[in-house]
């Protein structure tokens, strides 16, 4: 495998005086997907704020391509190919759901997916594309916010627990999207904290522990190292 | 009786068009923008003294008036707004140094015209008064209604329906989510303040053509009514903050033809007070600038 897409090299995020993310490094080859998971408050969700732009890290490097991009502004990233999936969905309630699309299509109108090609993908969200998206239930927000980010065609998407707060079903569902996006080559970034259910999908696995890499390796592995399966898996 | 109404009318179009690019900034970023006042009477200066030195005819004149307060709007929110984000107090303290930027406008305004009024060139503008089904109308006071709400419309339709409208309503709603698709919001809020601020001195210079004159007090004589509008229509609401221009006109008219003009200034804001004791968010307050 050729240079990473994606690499974050000794990353510190703080908010304050508190340090959220400690020297964290890892890297995702082109079309790879990486799983980072670990507890609530583990450090999992200001990793992709650093890596998205929303956040300045306090020290390290986030490289795109080798190039470095940890001074670029989020609106930067974004037309770069490197799109987030937020936690807690973030879609625009008041704005319809053409709305929200066509807002995420806008830094990359070039390579921009055709909106009825992604309707296909996604037709609960034909059916409603004119409704605000606030109407939508909170499954069908989370595939509008998948769906936002895959219309501009990225590279590398961040998905931050894409699956919290969904009912078994639609969690099946958000995971067979995920399973389309890889198999189109993007990259991915999960994080989340179904932490079984994410290895088994992802490459590569890396565990936090309060800010820190704890445990790394393929997921495979991860999902049978007793130490992991102890701490984070649980018993099945 | 009639006159006087369509006199309400024409004052009411300039109070909402001063309205709406307060409202709009307010809709948009949460901004209490109290320079607005100034922008509006610098509108009014730039205007006189760019038709008095160029002579450039009325229709070329607007949009240079317009293009300058745009820039005057951009550097206010750079000065006045920006440096102050992330504060806990970012929109107290934005209150605060837009009244101070407010007043270092009016300042250079008195250093630069001094402060005797400024008047148009005579016959700048033809005088031409007509007369329809008994009412007398200037040809000013005509172009003036058009134009206002030319300018009302050409922002609503902007907000609902173009790219850039589409991003502010994004901003308005959630400013990280909007971060989050790729929305550059530093750069939409330049350009919220830029229409504002163009919208403002355009009212200005309206307003003075109106008058024929200007003077520095210009901005702080309509910048109360124009609070009235805004709160009557419902803070953030541009279909509020124009029928309310032309209610506080209408009511200002009427004032004067039944009563006097002492009473003038005073009837606008009683019928501020009776509209929020029955309706506490204004006319249109379930309407804000995100659902235009």
């Amino acid at each position: 495998m050729s240079e990473p897409i994606l690499s974050v090299e000794s990353l510190s995020v703080s908010y304050g005086r508190v340090e959220a993310v400690r020297d964290v490094s890892f890297s995702v080859p082109e079309g790879g997907m990486v799983a980072l998971v670990g507890a609530n408050g583990a450090g999992k969700s200001s990793v992709l704020a650093a890596v998205s732009g929303l956040m300045r890290p306090g020290k390290g490097t986030v490289r795109l391509d080798g190039r470095d991009i940890t001074r670029w502004p989020a609106h930067r990233r974004v037309g770069a190919g490197l799109v987030l999936v937020p936690e807690g969905r973030q879609i625009l309630g008041t704005l319809t759901v053409a709305e929200n699309l066509a807002l995420g299509a806008h830094r990359r109108r070039a390579q921009a997916v055709p909106a009825g090609e992604l309707y296909e993908l996604f037709p609960v969200l034909a059916e409603r594309r004119d409704l605000p998206a606030g109407a939508l239930s909170g499954g069908e927000q989370q595939m509008l916010a998948i769906a936002r980010a895959m219309i501009s065609r990225p590279r590398v998407v961040l998905m931050d627990e894409p699956s919290m707060g969904l009912a078994p079903k639609m969690v099946d569902e958000v995971f067979g999207v995920i399973d389309k996006i890889r198999a189109s080559d993007v990259t991915v970034v999960l994080v989340e904290q179904n932490a079984r259910r994410a290895l088994r999908t992802a490459d590569t696995g890396h565990v936090l522990e309060t800010g820190a890499i704890a445990h790394s390796g393929p997921a495979s592995e991860l999902l049978k190292d007793p130490k992991v399966v102890q701490a984070y898996l649980g018993v099945e | 009786m009639l006159q006087q109404l369509a006199n309400g009318v024409f004052s009411g179009s300039i109070y909402a068009l001063f309205a709406i690019g307060f409202t709009l900034v307010f809709g948009i970023l949460r901004h209490l923008n109290l320079a607005h006042a100034a922008i509006f009477t610098t509108g009014a200066f730039l205007g006189i003294e760019i038709a008095t030195r160029t002579g450039i005819p009325f229709w070329a004149l607007l949009p240079v008036v317009a293009g300058i307060g745009a820039v005057a709007g951009v550097v206010l929110e750079r000065i006045a707004f920006r440096p102050l984000a992330g504060r806990d107090d970012e929109h107290f303290a934005g209150l605060i140094s837009s009244v101070a930027f407010g007043g270092v406008l009016i300042a250079l305004i008195q250093a630069r015209y001094g402060t005797e009024p400024k008047s148009f060139p005579y016959e700048y503008f033809p005088n031409r008064l007509f007369e329809v089904a008994g009412l007398r109308v200037t040809l000013t006071q005509l172009v003036t209604l058009g134009l206002a709400l030319a300018l009302m419309l050409g922002l609503a339709w902007l907000v609902s329906a173009t790219p850039l409208g589409r991003a502010m309503r994004a901003v308005a709603e959630n400013p990280t989510a909007a971060r989050v698709v790729g929305v550059n919001v530093d750069r939409v809020t330049a350009g919220t303040y830029a229409l504002s601020s163009g919208l403002g001195t355009v009212a200005g210079a309206l307003l003075a053509l109106n008058i024929g004159q200007t003077d520095r007090g210009l901005g702080a004589s309509i910048e109360l009514i124009g609070f009235a509008v805004i709160i009557l229509g419902g803070l953030g609401s541009l279909w509020g903050a124009m029928a309310a221009g032309i209610v506080l006109g209408l009511a200002e008219a009427l004032t004067i033809h039944y009563f006097d003009s002492t009473w003038k200034g005073l009837v606008p804001f009683a019928l501020l007070f009776a509209v929020l004791i029955l309706r506490p968010r204004g006319l249109f307050g379930h309407i804000k600038v995100r659902e235009v």
